[in-house]
């Protein structure tokens, strides 16, 4: 048979009689992107994504259905060709209702799988479940317990009744992987070094990725322990000290030196560090205390939130007056208050000059300050402190109303003149907030709030070798978006070690069907109401008395019926999803076309194949797959136009109908919406360097 | 013309599907019972439609000697009296009949040319004697006889008609590509699956004169070397299928049709296939598919029909119109065809008026005929003091042609130029108050509920063009929504695998070409001009108003309050904006603001 000669993309090529334009073009290595097309089956042309511009035609050709013919100039590169693609993949996403990943997943900061591995706890795959929270959590144990958790706020099992304790499995999958040292392997040395300033959660996270990378670290400490925040700011009894040094010990045993006691602009300054590393990363934290600029502050007796932490956290034995008042609403106030419990004191009153709605700090923490004992009062802030005669303290404070919102959008306190009263205590520990002190960064950028200036993605600061993260850059924060910007700066710092453009994580399309109130009652039709599994923890009378862990963490009979309860929101398909894939190879604008949408539509009445109607991109690989290689009618296009849908036949549920090749069907769909029920639960690669999408990297 | 088989004075009522929605079947029953009871002695028979459905029901009364008399907007009530005075009393009510060679009906025949039209409302087209009459087969049996396909081909491309179903491929050529393919099986397909809103070419054809159509596959059959047809028509028209199956059935009697027909050796038997109502449908790969018995999804050419159609087997397939003109240029020789018309718009084509029109129905005119003169003077412009603002040809498919355009020449090269489409002859005539944007909106609203789903950008595309128009129209637009359109419109017609994703977009893109401005209004102003976007616009009375109460009697919600002799005033809170008072007022007293 005589070949056909054409050009694609200027290349001249020769093809059998009756090629495709795709199966020519790939022959050539010429990427063409298709959902319709599929090797076993007849041409189609249904998606369009895969049209080529041919010389002389008005009109774009889908390739996957058009043949070679003599003397063909084809383009796939052209700029209408891109176009195309682009319109398409956007008028098909604009129509494509699902989650590509759990919304826990997107809510948490660092990114962690969290369905793949409440999958795994619910199938009693401890170790591997322990294995993909590693991908992007090296600290497990410790966020496990004093995570704020914004995952469960986000967790759809509300609508039924509560979220997954998701912390508390995560805590679980830690605790029992906590003698297992195979966790994870070390990577080939590359013979660079990184130095990090701060050994808090940031720059434990960018030593971990770092040295999974093959990269050296060292990290320096102006403190004589690891931890950071975790260790100095944070009571033993919500994190105690054995868990710190068991995940801080990961990071020496993968080769990262510690130098505690070293401060940076003291012991060693920051061109000291360029010099000497390839490349410096600073997490230096948000650690000085603010003032609550009242006179008689500096009083005997009046103490910060973190000082008096961190000494409690060297000592136990910490001496604190009887009667003590903190001031603030947050974590930091709450830690103080159940502290000093804790050493003592017996009359602990927090002071707050907003309402309990607005108070920064955890609601279950406050709920624990107060069955412990701590008092709360409202509406109140300190005006005056006198040291009294005998050592005592009296503390002027005005009750407040609250008035318009403030530029943090809560209801700003107004004094009400005449309230005032005073109050006789032995303690005023101040914990109104922290800020950044970065002056020892001695030539990087500082803003004007008094924080690093870093690039989000990246953590690049205006130094060339130097990057940062954590509090120091966005302020005070939860240590989980520590954790993430350590890992994010990693990325980057070994784009830069490795001499590649520093781009940072290359970020994921991720679809979503919206936030919780936007979300379809069918999401959540058939589920059992099963109450959230309750955390064991130690009785308050006694608790007291010591530094012990309250919390004592679940039962491994918990752990089962509490992961089962998770609604496997997210995709089984996120990873070979071609929609997801194409939306990022063509920069595609979910938004650009948004309208009226397709409505959930769930068939899961199959015993091995779950078919999602509102993820379908109408592409008739299934129908076809049915009609031309099973020869059944078991699927098939039912209704016109936008409202055209593709339904098992005769209206039927999908386990009634003949499901000959069913199995292999679900393999050929592009999309996740016909999957198998026992797909992967992992939607990540076990890698936390994600998967490449081609043509992107 | 002499179609009756006896001298007997003849009462004829039209009876096609617009007559009967007019009121014939009164007129009709009326005429029978009469004239049986007072045994006056005359034949009442039917035929089809005339074409002027403005002024229907009609009857003509037919002298022994052939001469007619075209009554006009019977009722019962006139029909009775059209008897007492004209059948029996001898004495024609002058003013109730139509003359051809004065005033309106001079107007509206003087510049047609009949070919497909020719026996519509003219023949009984439920008797094959009135079509044999008319010269009716004798075009089959002089191929048949002479045994040369090739020579009826090389007529059929020398005469130059193209396909009338709206994209105009040279019929020769498509019968060409058919006869060259390897038989022994081959099919033949009618499209009667006419589905563009405010077209009824092919239903009228169907209903009056359908043996033109049969006899037209027929030599179509021959010349291709195809012994099996299929009609597909829309369930939508039951008397033509009615019709179509009586012309059948008389024509295998009488051997026009079916084996060795006129036992010159030649089978060819037709079947009907109603369709279920799917625009797509006329989609000729749809379309067999739909014969096929699988879903009306249209597939990508190549192959064409002509290789592997219907079944897998060559297959040639062509609209009602192209058929019914087949016989006319056997008859009468390639020549007198392609001496009407332009260099490459051969022969006549039959237009469906609709709309903001006088003479509302159906007119034949030739090619090269501009479309000022169909719309003006053919049809009569508006019937009213607005004026004429565009006309859409060509349905959901084709575009909007401005008045300013109107010396445009029926010629599918120039009508190709405007932005629309020849299409398959609909016309709809719009005025003043027709609102660009929201007609725009209306057609594509059509395309898009029609779309079959299969294709990306005009399943989802047509609705997001679909939604932008529908804000624009409610106010909500945005600047950004015009490039939004036109960006989105150009690659739905390029990237789209049938002619109606291809053509979907044409409605907003010629709308954007001459109208932009309507649409620039809606969004920047807030302002509907033609006073049909409800979200904006408001209605009041000048003090044109002669206090006539009209508006007040017709206003549907009764918002209209004042005085006879004195100027109205309308209620804006209770006002719905519907725009019957503008549409009823005789005095321009109330403006759109």
């Amino acid at each position: 048979m005589e070949k056909i000669k054409l050009t694609i993309d200027g290349i001249a090529i020769e093809a059998d009689p009756g090629t495709t334009l795709l199966d020519a073009a790939q022959a050539q290595g010429v990427f063409i992107p298709s959902f319709c097309h599929n090797r076993k089956l007849k041409p189609f042309a249904s998606c369009f994504v895969c049209v080529v511009e041919i010389d002389g035609r008005a009109n774009l050709v889908p390739s996957c259905s058009t043949a070679v013919a003599p003397g063909m100039v084809v383009r796939t590169k052209s700029e209408r060709v891109k176009l195309a693609r682009r319109t398409c993949v956007e008028l098909l996403m604009s129509d494509h209702l699902g989650d590509c990943l759990g919304p826990c997943m997107g809510a948490c900061p660092a990114g962690i799988d969290i369905p793949g591995f409440v999958k795994h706890l619910a199938l009693g795959e401890d170790r591997a479940a322990l294995e993909l929270i590693k991908t992007n959590m090296p600290l497990p144990a410790t966020l496990g317990r004093v995570c704020p958790r914004p995952c469960e706020e986000a967790c759809r099992r509300q609508l039924v009744e509560e979220p997954v304790a998701i912390c508390h499995l995560k805590r679980y999958a830690a605790d029992a992987g906590a003698g297992d040292e195979s966790l994870p392997k070390p990577a080939k040395t590359s013979g660079k070094k990184v130095a990090i300033v701060g050994a808090g959660p940031a720059g434990l996270a960018a030593s971990y990725y770092l040295q999974l990378l093959g990269h050296k670290t060292v990290i320096i400490d102006a403190h004589e322990a690891p931890g950071g925040m975790l260790r100095f700011g944070i009571p033993a009894y919500r994190l105690p000290r054995d868990v710190i040094d068991r995940e801080y010990a990961v990071a020496a045993r993968l080769g990262a030196e510690f130098r505690f006691g070293t401060r940076l602009g003291k012991d060693v300054s920051l061109d000291d560090l360029r010099r000497d590393h390839d490349a410096v990363f600073l997490g230096l934290g948000a650690q000085r205390a603010q003032a609550m600029r009242v006179p008689g502050e500096d009083s005997p007796g009046v103490l910060s939130g973190i000082g008096f932490l961190a000494a409690a956290s060297r000592d136990e034995k910490t001496p604190i007056g009887r009667r003590v008042m903190v001031v603030g609403g947050g974590n930091t106030a709450i830690d103080a208050a159940r502290t000093s419990m804790r050493l003592g004191a017996k009359e602990v009153t927090i002071l707050y000059r907003r309402t309990r709605a607005e108070m920064p700090a955890w609601a279950m923490e406050v709920h624990e300050a107060e069955v412990e004992g701590v008092k709360l009062e409202i509406l109140a802030a300190p005006t005056k402190i006198e040291k009294q005669a005998g050592g005592s303290l009296a503390v002027t404070c005005i009750r407040m109303t609250l008035g318009e919102p403030d530029a943090s959008g809560r209801a700003r306190p107004v004094p009400q003149e005449g309230s005032e009263h005073v109050r006789v205590v032995d303690n005023v520990i101040a914990a109104i907030g922290q800020s950044v002190d970065a002056k020892a960064a001695a030539g990087v950028e500082i803003a004007g709030w008094g924080g690093i200036v870093a690039d989000e993605r990246t953590g690049r600061t205006s130094l060339e070798n130097v990057f940062a993260g954590g509090d120091c850059v966005i302020g005070a924060d939860i240590a989980v978006r520590a954790v993430a910007a350590g890992r994010r700066a990693a990325i980057a710092i070994d784009q830069f070690l490795m001499g590649k453009p520093v781009v940072g994580e290359v970020a994921r399309y991720n679809a979503s069907m919206g936030k919780l109130a936007d979300i379809s009652k069918k999401v959540i039709e058939g589920r059992e109401k099963a109450a959230k599994a309750r955390m064991p923890e130690l009785e308050p009378r006694s608790r007291v008395a010591h530094f012990k862990e309250v919390e004592t963490g679940y039962t491994a009979a918990q752990i089962r019926a509490e992961a089962q309860r998770c609604l496997e929101c997210g995709c089984r398909d996120a990873r070979g999803c071609r929609l997801r894939t194409y939306a990022m190879l063509f920069e595609a604008d979910p938004r650009r076309f948004a309208g009226q949408k397709r409505e959930y539509e769930r068939d899961d009445s199959h015993p091995g194949v779950v078919y999602e109607a509102h993820k379908c991109i109408q592409c008739g690989t299934c129908v076809r797959m049915t009609e031309e290689i099973f020869g059944t009618s078991a699927l098939g296009f039912t209704f016109r136009g936008f409202a055209s849908r593709v339904r098992p036949a005769l209206g039927r549920p999908l386990a009634k109908i003949d499901d000959n090749g069913l199995l292999q069907i679900v393999e050929a769909c592009p999309v996740g919406a016909l999957v198998l029920k026992k797909a992967p639960v992992a939607v990540q690669e076990r890698s936390f360097k994600r998967p490449p999408v081609p043509g992107l990297e | 013309m002499q179609t009756q088989t006896n001298n007997k004075r003849t009462v004829v009522v039209g009876m096609s599907t617009c007559n009967i929605a007019a009121g014939a079947q009164e007129v009709y029953d009326l005429c029978r019972k009469t004239v049986e009871e007072k045994k006056l002695g005359v034949e009442v028979r039917i035929t089809g439609c005339l074409g002027m459905c403005y002024a229907e029901p009609q009857v003509q009364i037919v002298e022994a000697d052939g001469t007619r008399s075209l009554y006009c907007d019977v009722t019962a009530q006139r029909m009775g009296k059209i008897i007492d005075e004209h059948v029996v009393g001898g004495v024609p009510r002058a003013q109730w009949i139509a003359k051809y060679d004065e005033g309106e009906t001079k107007d509206l025949m003087g510049k047609q040319r009949r070919i497909v039209l020719a026996n519509c409302g003219v023949i009984d087209p439920e008797k094959i004697e009135d079509y044999l009459a008319v010269d009716g087969y004798k075009a089959l049996r002089s191929v048949l006889e002479e045994k040369n396909p090739d020579k009826v081909i090389d007529a059929l491309v020398k005469s130059g008609l193209r396909g009338r179903g709206g994209a105009g491929f040279p019929t020769g050529m498509k019968w060409k590509f058919a006869r060259a393919e390897k038989g022994p099986k081959k099919y033949m397909i009618c499209n009667a699956d006419e589905g563009d809103p405010g077209a009824f070419m092919d239903r009228t054809t169907l209903e009056s004169d359908p043996h033109a159509v049969l006899e037209g596959m027929a030599i179509g059959g021959f010349a291709t070397g195809a012994d099996e047809a299929y009609i597909y028509c829309r369930a939508e028209y039951p008397m033509a299928i009615a019709r179509l199956y009586k012309a059948i059935a008389q024509a295998e009697e009488r051997g026009f049709l079916g084996r060795n027909i006129m036992g010159l050796g030649f089978d060819f038997v037709i079947h009907i296939k109603e369709g279920a109502g799917a625009f797509v449908c006329g989609e000729e790969t749809a379309l067999m598919a739909s014969i096929e018995g699988r879903r009306g999804m249209p597939r990508i050419r190549p192959p064409f029909p002509a290789q592997s159609g219907l079944f897998g087997k060559p297959t040639t397939i062509n609209n009602v119109e192209t058929w019914a003109n087949v016989p006319w240029i056997i008859r009468n020789g390639w020549e007198a065809f392609a001496a009407m018309g332009t260099e490459k718009s051969k022969g006549s084509k039959v237009f469906a008026l609709a709309g903001k029109i006088k003479r509302g129905g159906l007119v034949e005119v030739p090619m090269g005929i501009t479309l000022g003169e169909i719309i003006h003077e053919v049809g009569g412009g508006t019937g009213t003091n607005r004026k004429v603002k565009a006309v859409q040809m060509g349905g959901p498919s084709g575009g909007c042609v401005p008045a300013e355009l109107f010396h445009t020449k029926i010629d599918y090269d120039e009508v190709t130029r405007t932005g629309a489409i020849m299409g398959s002859g609909g016309m709809v005539v719009m005025d003043d108050t027709t609102c660009m944007v929201d007609i725009a909106r209306y057609f594509l609203d059509f395309t898009q509920l029609e779309s079959c789903g299969k294709c990306t950008f005009c399943r989802v595309g047509t609705k997001r063009m679909l939604e932008i128009l529908t804000r624009i129209c409610a106010g909500k637009g945005e600047e950004s929504d015009i490039a939004l359109l036109e960006d989105l419109a150009k690659q739905i017609k390029t990237t789209s695998l049938c002619g109606l994703g291809q053509t979907a977009p044409n409605p907003v893109l010629t709308t954007l070409r001459y109208f932009r401005h309507e649409y620039e209004e809606h969004i920047r102003d807030h302002k509907c001009r033609a006073g049909r976007c409800r979200s904006l616009c408001t209605f009041t009375i000048t003090d044109a108003c002669t206090g006539c109460l009209i508006c007040a009697r017709n206003c549907p919600v009764s918002c209209i309050t004042g005085e006879k002799k004195t100027m109205h005033v309308i209620n804006q809170k209770a006002c719905i904006r519907c725009g019957v008072c503008r549409d009823f007022c005789k005095f321009d007293a109330v403006v759109v603001g």
